[in-house]
């Protein structure tokens, strides 16, 4: 079962994959599907993005006392 | 001091019957009874502060700071007066959370008491400067103090974490200053739990509950980063983020701190203490998240990137693909095709030259033609001076004569057979 990476993973991922096209194990036949990956996870990270939210609880607490 | 029923009862029943001090100076004790029922100092006393508790369990006042001293590294005394009175105070070291000295303009918040010796003194629990001057004074000293200590050291800092997913809120949740943090926190970025802590961040209550909320936090290490939010405002206002006890909880949190107090200009004592300083509230929101804005550019950017990157490269490939089918083709034009236009040139060469042969022949053979016709021409004839007659050559027969330049017509006169 493939782990849900989290936003930041993808990112990081993602970031490996340009290092990668700058690198010397670049090759060719292999960039074309890596770049269509590469696409389809900028993609998921641009959904993320927009889907973000921040959970804000005020604590019940009465620090006045 | 605490009072008994008994004493309770009678103070009542003698406070209403004294009446006006008029009333109490003309009085004077008619009966064994009347001395029965008179206050002992004690119970004077006591009721006195009893009715002080009652009519003043909290006062709040205001006035310069004079005859300042410390006793035993436990006591504080000092006198709280104006341009007229001056009423003395005391107060335990351990509640004096600002730095002190005659001359400084304070509010006290005390319980007014008769001692045990009659004297009237304030028993207070809270202190604070007013005004700026004297706000400035309790600063520089408590500066002084606490940087000598090392709670300012830059070393002691931490760095606020880079992935942060729970954060810990101090800030009054009907503060502008709150309000626009949360607002630009949920602009810029999202996944992060959010525990608030509402507390009063101004006023003498305001250290209390700030290092109550602090305490709370830093026991439970539920979040990793704390912040203190807290608006603009004047130097009164943020007086209580200089409170002692406050930096001292805030230097010594095991959780780091950011705060976010006042505007660029209002550093205080807690800043100072804290791992990290924002400018304002809304600061904080933007040194503790990324700005999914930026992040969706770079997201981009990087695909731009990769893009470039795979084109530049199929372009070189296709520049040595090009290179390599160039060298075949002159491969093979070497090999195959210049041959081959070599031998039909040389035939070409041999069909040209055998039609060019061919050419000069007949035109040669024309030109001999050419000649003869030209020999043959009559007009030659007559240029070299003969003449073309024509006609019956009998007696009495019109004949012509043409020369070169005429044309004659003759009658035949003689005609005599040539030998």
């Amino acid at each position: 079962m493939v782990e849900k990476l989290s936003l930041n993973q993808k990112i990081e991922k993602l970031d490996a994959e340009v290092e990668w096209f700058y690198s010397d194990e670049f090759e060719l036949e292999d960039a074309v599907p890596r770049y269509k990956e590469a696409a389809k996870l900028a993609k998921e990270i641009e959904k993320d993005l927009n889907e973000l939210k921040n959970e804000i609880e005020v604590l019940t607490e009465d620090f006045s006392k | 001091m605490t009072s008994n029923n008994s004493f309770s009862s009678r103070s009542h029943s003698r406070l209403s019957l004294q009446g006006s001090f008029e009333q109490a100076s003309r009085w004077s004790p008619r009966s064994e009874n009347e001395l029965f029922d008179a206050f002992s100092p004690t119970e004077f006393i006591s009721v006195v502060n009893q009715t002080l508790e009652y009519a003043y369990s909290s006062v709040m006042i205001v006035g310069e700071v004079a005859s300042f001293k410390v006793n035993q590294g436990k006591w504080v005394f000092f006198d709280i007066k104006d341009e007229e009175a001056s009423i003395s105070c005391f107060m335990t070291l351990w509640s004096l959370r600002v730095p002190l000295e005659d001359g400084m303009k304070v509010v006290v918040r005390a319980v007014p008491k008769l001692t045990k010796w009659g004297k009237f003194s304030l028993t207070v629990s809270a202190v604070q400067p007013v005004g700026e001057g004297s706000l400035k004074k309790a600063y520089e000293m408590l500066k002084k103090k606490l940087t000598a200590e090392g709670l300012f050291d830059a070393a002691k800092k931490r760095s606020l974490p880079e992935d942060l997913t729970k954060l810990g809120v101090i800030s009054s949740t009907q503060a502008a200053g709150y309000a626009d943090f949360v607002k630009i926190m949920n602009a810029r970025w999202g996944g992060i739990k959010v525990q608030v802590a509402h507390t009063q961040v101004q006023g003498m209550d305001a250290p209390d509950q700030i290092i109550r909320a602090l305490r709370y936090f830093n026991e439970r290490a539920e979040v990793q980063v704390i912040t203190i939010l807290r608006g603009g405002g004047s130097a009164d206002d943020l007086a209580c983020f200089n409170d002692e006890a406050l930096v001292r909880e805030i230097a010594g949190s095991r959780i780091p701190v950011i705060t976010g107090i006042g505007h660029e200009v209002d550093e205080s004592l807690s800043d100072l203490a804290a791992d990290v300083r924002a400018s304002t509230p809304s600061n904080v929101a933007e040194m503790l998240t990324k700005n999914r804005a930026e992040v969706s550019s770079e997201i981009s950017r990087m695909m731009s990137r990769m893009r470039q990157i795979l084109i530049q490269q199929v372009e070189q490939a296709m520049d040595v693909n090009r290179d390599k089918v160039a060298r075949i083709s002159r491969g093979l034009v070497v090999k195959y095709i210049e041959p081959m236009l070599e031998s039909n040139k040389a035939k070409m060469t041999q069909l040209l030259q055998k039609i060019r042969g061919e050419v000069t022949f007949f035109t040669k053979a024309l030109q001999d033609k050419l000649k003869l016709v030209e020999a043959l021409n009559p007009e030659k004839v007559l240029r070299q001076g003969y003449a073309i007659v024509s006609g019956k050559i009998s007696l009495g027969m019109l004949i012509k004569i043409i020369t070169m330049n005429n044309e004659i017509e003759a009658e035949v006169k003689k005609v005599k057979e040539r030998k």
